[in-house]
């Protein structure tokens, strides 16, 4: 045995390679995605900040420091002393139009498009593709050049800035891609199951609500949660189909932040803003990974 | 001599152009043609309904296979005829009640009338087909359309509504009215090419195009490259992969109203970074995006990247994720280095990817508005107006429709710029393989 | 009596045409097997048989009723799926029950119906479990029993066994036909296994793009196949093919091509028609139907080759070989000593095997 083979025996390591923790490589990339966190994390922060300090501390601090005496007025004035015009009775009315709104909506709108990605997947007819292939390039052609005809569609029938005009207008907007969501769920099942249950008699309801339905929950919690979201956070439809009586919150949060009158009470301001995101957030931050599959299933697959 | 498969299709198709011309007559093109025309296609239904129950010589009620359905169309038509009722003036007096339903009702009698006939007419040339032995006959084209699948086509319905009845005649209509001067109330009256001439000299017009061709090359841009790297960093079995995802994501749940106001509370000068900059000591720090004509519209752009690129982040996620991972092994034996092996390998296989989310912030790029509401209002002047805002105030506030009509067009123009070259990369190219 | 009858079947997909003109009537009790390569529309005839497919042309008697234009369950089938297509959200009992209530059952029916059928199948404590908490093979038991239970007269099975392993192949196969026996149903059966098919058919049809090649007893078609395609889909290890031809002595004379066969004597084989002239044709021999040694002398063709690769299988030994050039081989005694390298003499008698003309490939 030479000189050099027994070295190479003795400083051979043993067990498992030590993992450098500190190494260039992961200073690097935890170093950027940190300092991107960070980016991300400072409009929540300075929000939360903001909410919770009086106007003094406002004009005399920066927006950055933790407030010195946590208070909690802005809150309880957002949500129920701020003004839009002439109410002044906070954000909680619109609050209670955006769940009234939200709601219906929702269901109405999964429910149209589940059974149409349903008769889509498992039951097509000539000329359905036609109609599913127009229903897509809807998804993609600007809300504006139908907003006008819409208004006339709904005034016409008497629902124009009522609610029930406003739900109409979700389920129709929110159509397209959640027909598609359904459409290709329920292809991915697999078609003897759906084969079987013909020759076991059930019709096309009963396959729905019978076989279908129950296999599918976590993509109607995926559609629930895109569409919670969505029509939460709309603004557009919501200040064009409604009125200021039925204002859902965001374009209520809007005229409050945005009113030219009075003195700016940012800190009531910020509140406001929190508690109008608050929702989404929190459906975000329970859901986590079905919300994210969510948005990945509507938007890659298309 | 016809054969009994034409008349059938002749049945269904005059009643599908006497539905068309109907719904033409009710969307704005009012003229009188079309609403005489649509009784004339029912009378060809009718009269080849009435050749067909000659040639069969059969039309039966009891013994009929088809006897459940028939019943569906009547009951169907029944109630049609009892909406109809309900829109009339006599009816109305009679029962109050109804009243306030009026405007709704008078909608409907139109297509009330319509159903009610068509379906007594499904109704009898259902009594002549299903008197047909089917053990005997193929069944026919009547049979094929209104008792096949029936179930799938009523629940297909409103998809139906959805995609013809409102995407495709309401853009229609909006594009037909852009040719008129409808101000307040939208007019039949033709002024050509007037809107666009007054759309493409207006300043306004000018700064929203240019807002949004910047907004949206550098939305595109940052938000394509920096959730690309986001996604690339976080696909290197980093720890911590949910905590970063979940930061990076957030702000796609919040609305672009809070976004905007959220933003414009940061960029605030006298409270924002530049109080804060300056208090440092750079006393002459300037930095007030949003209150500068010049630089206002990449305020907005900060917020939109913050508010959409963990979306794209995921999106690429998912793309690099699909890859498949004996690709690194082969690379890394190839002893080709990382970032060459993104450059050459990955992003080419990723290209599917790449333009499907082209595709989507390009379609969002072009419906910006809530985004610039809420952040600037449009201002400081008009300084951050983009075309969504344009069409908007026109319709609703300046009570111009005629010049929001032309505008929102122009969006659709530019947006069908886009799609038809995608979707015929998508589905064209499918055909051939 | 019939108990299924189709007529003039076509289907096409788009301008495929998927299946041919196809007629097949099946008797009462009878056990056919749709036997063909993937891709040769057999699923899809059973398809169209269960009214899952809606045929282009052609009629559909199942117990002499017209039933071309009727929904699946209004036929009188129960039909089993090769990936089982249980409903994952009810127990083995709903899904058992599922057909029996939507056929508006009483419920004491329902019990004595779902009672027999695991009796049969033996699934009686299965019957609360969830179809993922099941083996392969217990699941296809619980598919089985949803045809059994709404006590129909045809049984139509598509690749039941494919997905499962080979020894619960094996015994749900025994099993099937256990349950033929003792039912006496109609059944149909599809599979691209010969051995499945040898051993349940009372009749194979063999089917190729959309057409039956030939539909028999299953004896028959392995002895007398009607083209070149069928003899080389039905056995194991595949039939040897010799191309030559005949040439019409006195009595029919074997030529092979490229080589020499000692004694060419053809007269034994049962040709359909006499050979006149010369023809170009491949001799099909069984490799289980060839003799070696001293004994193939006994045999009007006889040659001689050499062992190239001897494969001991337990039982049998494989031996691969080649006789002018084109390959050659056949099953000897598991206890030989033949290596390779061997000189080897072998024979066979003609009218075990088959001859089929070299152009169109049928039988002569």
């Amino acid at each position: 045995m030479t000189e050099t083979q027994k070295n190479s025996i003795v400083t051979e390591p043993r067990g498992p390679k030590p993992r450098k923790i500190m190494s260039r490589r992961n200073i690097i990339l935890y170093g950027t995605l940190l300092v991107v966190a960070i980016y991300y994390l400072i409009p929540l922060y300075v929000m939360i900040v903001t909410s919770l300090k009086g106007m003094p501390e406002i004009r005399l601090g920066n927006i950055f420091s933790p407030p010195v005496e946590v208070t909690f007025e802005p809150w309880i004035k957002a949500w129920s002393q701020a003004c839009t015009g002439l109410n002044c009775d906070g954000l909680s009315r619109g609050f209670w139009n955006s769940v009234q709104i939200t709601l219906p909506s929702v269901i109405v709108s999964i429910a149209i498009a589940s059974v149409n990605g349903y008769a889509l997947a498992n039951w097509r007819f000539k000329g359905a593709n036609l109609f599913f292939t127009i229903l897509i390039f809807g998804a993609f052609i600007p809300y504006q050049i139908m907003i006008y005809p819409l208004v006339i569609l709904l005034r016409d029938l008497g629902i124009y800035t009522k609610l029930p005009g406003l739900i109409l207008i979700h389920s129709i907007f929110g159509m397209p891609i959640l027909t598609l969501l359904f459409r290709n769920y329920f292809t991915t099942i697999p078609e003897e199951l759906f084969k079987a249950a013909r020759v076991d008699g059930a019709r096309f309801w009963g396959i729905y609500f019978r076989v279908m339905m129950p296999m599918s929950l976590p993509i109607f919690v995926v559609a629930i949660i895109m569409q919670v979201t969505g029509i939460w956070n709309d603004f557009l439809f919501g200040v064009i189909y409604t009125k200021p009586d039925t204002y859902p919150m965001t374009v209520q949060l809007n005229n409050i932040v945005n009113s030219v009158q009075g003195v700016k009470e940012y800190n009531v301001n910020m509140a406001a803003t929190l508690l109008t995101g608050l929702v989404p957030l929190t459906i975000y931050f329970i859901s986590g990974k079905l919300f994210v599959r969510g948005i990945a299933a509507g938007a890659v697959k298309g | 001599m016809i054969y009994k498969a034409q008349l059938e299709r002749l049945f269904v198709s005059s009643v599908m152009l006497a539905f068309a011309s109907l719904a033409l007559s009710i969307v704005g093109i009012k003229s009188q043609l079309f609403q005489t025309i649509q009784f004339l296609f029912l009378f060809i239904a009718l009269i080849s309904l009435v050749v067909l129950g000659v040639q069969s010589k059969t039309i039966q009620f009891n013994a009929n296979r088809l006897k459940k359905q028939i019943i569906g169309w009547l009951l169907s038509s029944v109630f049609s005829i009892a909406i109809w009722l309900f829109a009339q003036k006599d009816f109305q007096s009679i029962f109050p009640a109804l009243k306030g339903y009026k405007k709704a009702l008078n909608t409907l009698e139109p297509f009330a009338i319509y159903a009610a006939i068509v379906f007594i007419l499904f109704a009898l040339i259902l009594s002549i087909v299903g008197a047909r032995d089917s053990r005997l006959d193929r069944p026919g084209f009547i049979e094929r359309t209104l008792v096949y699948n029936l179930s799938s086509k009523i629940a297909a319905l409103p998809m139906m509504f959805t995609s013809i009845g409102i995407f495709v005649i309401a853009t229609l209509w909006t594009v037909y009215h852009s040719f008129t001067n409808s101000r307040m109330l939208p007019k039949s009256e033709f002024v050509g090419l007037a809107q666009y001439e007054r759309l493409w000299s207006s300043d306004r017009w000018y700064m929203s195009i240019e807002n949004l061709a910047i907004y949206g090359a550098c939305s595109l841009i940052f938000s394509l490259f920096i959730g690309f790297i986001l996604a690339a960093l976080l696909d290197q079995k980093t720890r911590f992969e949910n905590t970063f995802r979940t930061i990076f994501l957030y702000p796609f749940a919040l609305s672009f109203i809070v976004t905007g106001l959220v933003w414009q509370w940061i960029l605030n000068p006298e409270y924002g970074v530049e109080k804060i900059i300056r208090s440092i000591g750079f006393e002459s720090f300037v930095f007030n995006p949003l209150y500068n004509t010049d630089i206002v519209i990449y305020g907005i752009l900060a917020a939109g990247l913050w508010q959409g690129t963990g979306f794209i982040m995921c999106l690429m996620l998912a793309g690099l994720r699909g890859i498949d991972q004996e690709i690194w092994k082969a690379a890394k034996i190839d002893g080709i280095p990382m970032w060459k092996t993104y450059i050459q390998i990955v992003i080419p296989m990723m290209r599917p990817i790449f333009i499907t989310t082209l595709v989507i912030i390009a379609a969002g790029i072009i419906k910006v508005y809530d985004l610039v509401v809420a952040q600037t209002s449009g201002g400081p002047g008009i300084s951050s107006e983009v075309p969504a805002k344009y069409v908007y105030d026109y319709m609703f506030s300046a009570q111009n429709l005629g010049q929001g009509f032309a505008a929102s067009t122009m969006m659709l123009v530019s947006v069908l710029i886009v799609l038809i070259p995608f979707a015929y990369l998508q589905f064209g190219r499918r055909k051939y393989d | 009596m019939n108990s299924i009858e189709i007529k003039d079947l076509s289907l096409n997909f788009g301008n495929v045409k998927v299946l041919k003109d196809l007629n097949l009537s099946v008797e009462k009790g009878e056990f056919l097997v749709l036997l063909g390569a993937s891709g040769c529309g057999k699923s899809t005839l059973l398809n169209c048989i269960a009214g899952l497919l809606e045929i282009n042309e052609g009629q559909i008697f199942i117990n002499n009723q017209n039933v071309t234009w009727y929904e699946p369950s209004e036929r009188g089938i129960g039909m089993v799926f090769q990936s089982y297509a249980l409903y994952p959200q009810m127990s083995v009992k709903g899904n058992l029950t599922f057909s029996l209530k939507n056929a508006k059952l009483s419920k004491e029916d329902i019990e004595e119906r779902v009672k027999n059928a695991s009796e049969i199948l033996q699934i009686e404590d299965l019957l609360d479990r969830k179809p993922a908490a099941l083996s392969g093979g217990q699941r296809q038991r619980v598919a089985i029993g949803r045809a059994l239970v709404r006590d129909v007269e045809v049984f139509l099975f598509d690749e039941p066994l494919s997905n499962l392993d080979a020894k619960l192949r094996t015994e749900l196969r025994v099993e099937i036909k256990r349950l033929h026996q003792k039912l006496d149903n109609t059944m149909i059966y599809v599979t691209h296994d010969q051995i499945e098919a040898m051993t349940l058919a009372n009749r194979i049809a063999i089917m190729r793009d959309g057409l039956i090649l030939q539909l028999d007893k299953p004896k028959t078609i392995y002895n007398y196949p009607v083209n070149k395609y069928v003899a080389e889909f039905i056995g194991s290890p595949s039939m040897n093919f010799l191309k030559g031809k005949i040439v019409p002595n006195k009595i029919p004379v074997f030529k092979l091509e490229g080589g020499w066969c000692e004694t060419p004597d053809l007269s034994n084989y049962k040709f359909k028609e006499d050979i006149k002239e010369e023809r170009q044709i491949w001799l099909g021999v069984r490799p289980e139907s060839i003799v070696v040694g001293d004994e193939a002398e006994k045999f009007p063709v006889k040659f001689n080759l050499e062992a190239e690769v001897v494969e001991p299988m337990g039982a049998d030994t494989l031996v691969w070989s080649q006789i002018g050039g084109q390959e050659f081989h056949f099953i000897v005694d598991g206890n030989s000593t033949i290596n390779s390298g061997d000189s080897l003499r072998v024979g066979f008698d003609p009218v075990h095997s088959s001859i089929f003309d070299l152009d169109s490939e049928d039988r002569l």
